[in-house]
């Protein structure tokens, strides 16, 4: 079970790596933005080279990436097939027609963009987890967030919560291992029966492990009074978040992404060249 | 009953940037009757041997042999090899589960079909054997037990299933000098109804004091088996594996260094008791006084 290790970062060293996790937060942020405004192909082109330059810079496998498309590629494939079969386009562009299924040419770009446009999204925030440690994750959403304390939002403690949470993970799964090997080593028997049987095996793992929780956590808080934490007042970092020279570089790019792509899809000094393009 | 290990090689998350080769090579033999300790660094992969003993950890390459059957192959009978080696982990007390520590010994004991009649016999004789009263706690719940009661309710959940060969991951972690001592004094009594056993630990006086051979494991590789005087005599190679050698070894290593007429591979209390009596009067005593 540990084989599937919780988060999927993945450690190499690179410049996107290093990147203050803020940085990265507000950089997919502005990709996912920027999406929304691109509705032409040579505007997908761009920012698929974009990430595509992205990903080679951060040295994770092509194939890393693309993995995360697995979760979303039924729902791909739905939102082709439906937007394609069955609306209808304009009467000139039709194909091919047979009961409640129409093919029509315009049909099929609508349908090709879209999943294209998914197909990106998904991508990139992807490639935030691949390249950034949950840990570093939560400290970005808390800085990032930190306004909202004005309006008496407890980010800290939100934040706090949400990494001793990110933390525990790994140690519960390694936990429910070896809880679950300690049965087995009893002749425990979790894959036979039906699914009211399988359920029943499984409360000798689900009671220890319930158990353990409850006692980490105690001790946690122990651990936590005792250090003196009393939440984020007068509270100091560890790994201070500093914003360097590669991170105005990054949000830089960015930028100009977001521009191009408003630039190509408005032409606000009708550029000749962009209407080319188009 | 004898366990062959032959060239056991085990890598965990495999082609991935966390490839950690935890076994290396590892080619040993236990034999019926041995008291087999397993002793190396934090990390040296001395779990993960002990978890290919009953095929929770399944052979990735090489050939283990369980009494004469081959757990190699995919398919294998679990019951039969998990109720012949019975295995309790480190801080068992953490698997308990039943609301009775009657359900809970014999939860192993009836996994493996056993009739029910004959398990509560088995359940009375396990809890009798590592010296709980069985009237008094068998309908106690489990979780309101001290931690050293807990630990022999543990391993009397794994002695209910009568096991051949018994393999214990640090028996006695965490516990007191008492406790400690009680928890060895107990597995050698049960060693009478099932003389196999492996041990890892980390603690040299108990494997010194116990075990008739002892596997050295160094990341992921064994080092060699030994008998307890050929390897506590090697203070140097043990040191470089970052092991130390047992009390009594130290003690008489301490005086053959003043000159005292010491063997240094001496383990055993009894021994050196011994080796001074004869020694003293020697020509060591004046060195030693300057
Ligand atoms: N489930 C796992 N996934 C990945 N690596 C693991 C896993 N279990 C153990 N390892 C690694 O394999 C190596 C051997 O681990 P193992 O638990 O066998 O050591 P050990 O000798 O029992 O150590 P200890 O004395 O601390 O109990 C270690 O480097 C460990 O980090
Ligand atoms: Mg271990």
């Amino acid at each position: 079970m540990r084989d599937v290790s919780f988060g999927q970062y993945y450690p190499v060293p690179s410049p996107i790596h290093r990147l203050d996790p803020r940085t990265k937060l507000l950089s997919v942020i502005i990709y996912i933005v920027t999406l929304f405004f691109i509705n032409t192909f040579t505007g997908f082109g761009i920012a698929a080279l974009f990430l595509l330059i992205i990903i080679l810079i951060s040295k994770v496998p092509l194939g890393k990436v693309l993995k995360s498309v697995k979760a979303v590629l039924f729902l791909l494939i739905f939102t082709f097939l439906f937007t394609f079969l069955f609306v209808k386009g304009e009467p000139d562009k039709l194909i091919w027609e047979w009961g409640i299924i129409h093919l029509y040419w315009d049909r099929l770009f609508v349908s090709a963009k879209l999943c294209i446009r998914l197909l990106l999204l998904v991508l990139g925030p992807a490639l935030l987890t691949l390249t950034t440690t949950p840990m570093e994750l939560t400290d970005g959403v808390e800085s990032l967030l930190k306004p909202l304390a004005l309006i008496k939002v407890p980010v800290h403690s939100l934040a706090i919560i949400m990494s001793i949470a990110l933390r525990l993970i790994p140690t519960l799964m390694e936990e429910t291992d070896k809880i679950i090997n300690a049965q087995k080593a009893r002749c425990a028997d979790f894959d036979s029966g039906n699914i009211f049987k399988r359920a029943k095996a499984m409360l000798p793992v689900l009671i220890p492990l319930f158990v353990s929780s409850f006692r980490r956590a105690d001790d946690l808080a122990d651990a936590m009074d005792s250090r003196c934490y009393r939440g984020a007042k007068g509270r100091t970092r560890m790994r201070v978040l500093k914003f360097r020279f590669s991170d105005f570089v990054m949000l830089f790019f960015m930028a100009v992404l977001l521009t191009a792509m408003l630039f190509l899809k408005y032409n606000w000094f009708n550029w000749a060249f962009i209407a080319v393009l188009v | 009953m004898s366990i062959e290990i032959e060239k056991l090689r085990y890598v965990y998350s495999p082609k991935t940037p966390f490839e950690k080769v935890a076994l290396n090579d590892v080619t040993f033999t236990i034999e019926d009757g041995d008291f087999f300790g397993i002793i190396g660094h934090t990390g040296s992969g001395k779990s993960t041997l002990v978890s290919h003993l009953n095929a929770l950890t399944r052979v990735m390459s090489g050939k283990i042999t369980v009494d004469g059957v081959d757990i190699t192959p995919k398919k294998i009978d679990f019951k039969a090899l998990r109720s012949k080696v019975g295995m309790v982990f480190q801080y068992p007390e953490y698997q308990l589960f039943a609301d009775t520590v009657e359900k809970d010994v014999e939860f192993g004991c009836k996994n493996i079909g056993i009739a029910d009649a004959e398990c509560k016999e088995r359940v009375k004789e396990a809890i009798e054997l590592v010296g709980l009263d069985y009237e008094q706690v068998k309908d106690r719940s489990p979780f309101e037990l001290s931690g050293g009661q807990k630990r022999r309710v543990a391993l009397a959940g794994v002695l209910a299933m009568r096991p051949k060969v018994l393999v214990l991951d640090e028996p006695t972690a965490g516990l007191d000098p008492k406790g400690k001592r009680e928890i060895m004094n107990l597995v050698r009594d049960i060693r009478k109804s099932c003389p196999t056993t492996v041990m890892i630990s980390h603690n040299m006086d108990e494997v010194a004091e116990y075990c008739n051979k002892i596997a050295v494991m160094s990341d992921g590789k064994l080092y060699g088996v030994f008998t307890p005087n050929e390897l506590f005599g090697k203070g140097e190679l043990l040191k470089s594996l970052g092991l130390s050698v047992p009390k009594v070894t130290s003690i008489a290593n301490r005086l053959a260094d003043c000159g005292f007429d010491i063997d240094r591979g001496i383990v055993r209390a009894d021994e050196l008791v011994k080796a001074i009596e004869n020694a003293v009067g020697g020509k060591g005593a004046e060195k030693c006084a300057t």
